[in-house]
């Protein structure tokens, strides 16, 4: 199982980033990803990520700063209109990263 | 797992102006009971303006307004349908409305320890057979007992 980081952004870091890490953690484990979560709101998401090596940030809450992460818009896994989509963005990137 | 739907959490025919008038008349719900503090409403007001929380759903719309676990006291979820349509902003995309005409408003104290209320009200959302229950409950006894058939 390969290895990966994933950060979730939401407005508070609580509820909705909980909700979308879940279901994300369970369908990149089928698919041969091993993922480390942590949670973030707009505002803690330079601290969450200080001195870790996160590999994609999925936003349930819109993050305009750049952080030098790709970013992943991750609605579709709390509407559940468009959960494949998501993930296979978060594989895209992950497979960009450690080809 | 412990109970997330309580029947004093549920509420229909909510009429009000705008969403802000209907966080603070659910709210009412969470304060009066005693799940959250005094400051709980005017957060999740304020938080609101910042982080939309409404959603497309399939076959309806709903918001989930919520905030920081400080104001919190105990976990709870209110189910309230309103008596018309209110418009939220969509969670996620600025600028994008939504006529919510439910508010599914949450109070966590701790994720971790409430991951399993908080996945089974994301359950809902995307489960069409709960959506058309609570959409055809036409009181608040009906609509308990499909919200605690469903999210329990």
């Amino acid at each position: 199982m390969k290895t990966c980081t994933v950060v979730t952004v939401c407005g508070s870091g609580v509820v909705t980033s909980s909700m979308i890490a879940l279901k994300i953690k369970e369908q990149l484990r089928d698919k041969g990803w091993d993922a480390t979560m942590y949670e973030a709101s707009p505002v803690s998401l330079n601290s969450v990520i200080a001195g870790k090596n996160i590999d994609v940030i999925v936003c349930a809450s819109p993050v305009t700063e750049d952080v030098g992460i790709p970013k992943v818009k991750g609605m579709g896994m709390v509407t559940g209109m468009g959960e494949e989509k998501v993930i296979n963005q978060i594989i895209e990137v992950l497979e960009e990263k450690y080809k | 797992m412990e109970q997330a739907i309580h029947r004093e959490l549920i509420m229909t025919g909510v009429d009000a102006k705008d969403y802000e008038d209907a966080i603070r008349q659910v709210g009412q719900l969470f304060l009066k009971n005693g799940y959250v503090k005094d400051t709980y409403i005017d957060a999740v007001v304020e938080r609101e303006k910042v982080f939309a929380t409404g959603l497309e759903l399939e076959g309806i719309s709903i918001a989930m307004p919520h905030t920081d676990i400080i104001h919190v006291n105990k976990p709870g979820v209110t189910v309230a349908k309103l008596a018309h349509p209110v418009e939220f902003e969509h969670m996620g995309e600025p600028g994008r409305k939504v006529q919510a005409e439910m508010l599914f408003m949450m109070a966590i104290t701790n994720p971790e320890d409430q991951i399993g209320t908080i996945m089974k009200v994301l359950g809902v959302f995307q489960n069409t057979e709960a959506l058309a229950a609570f959409k055809a409950a036409e009181n608040e006894d009906e609509l308990y007992e499909a919200a605690a058939k469903y999210i329990g």
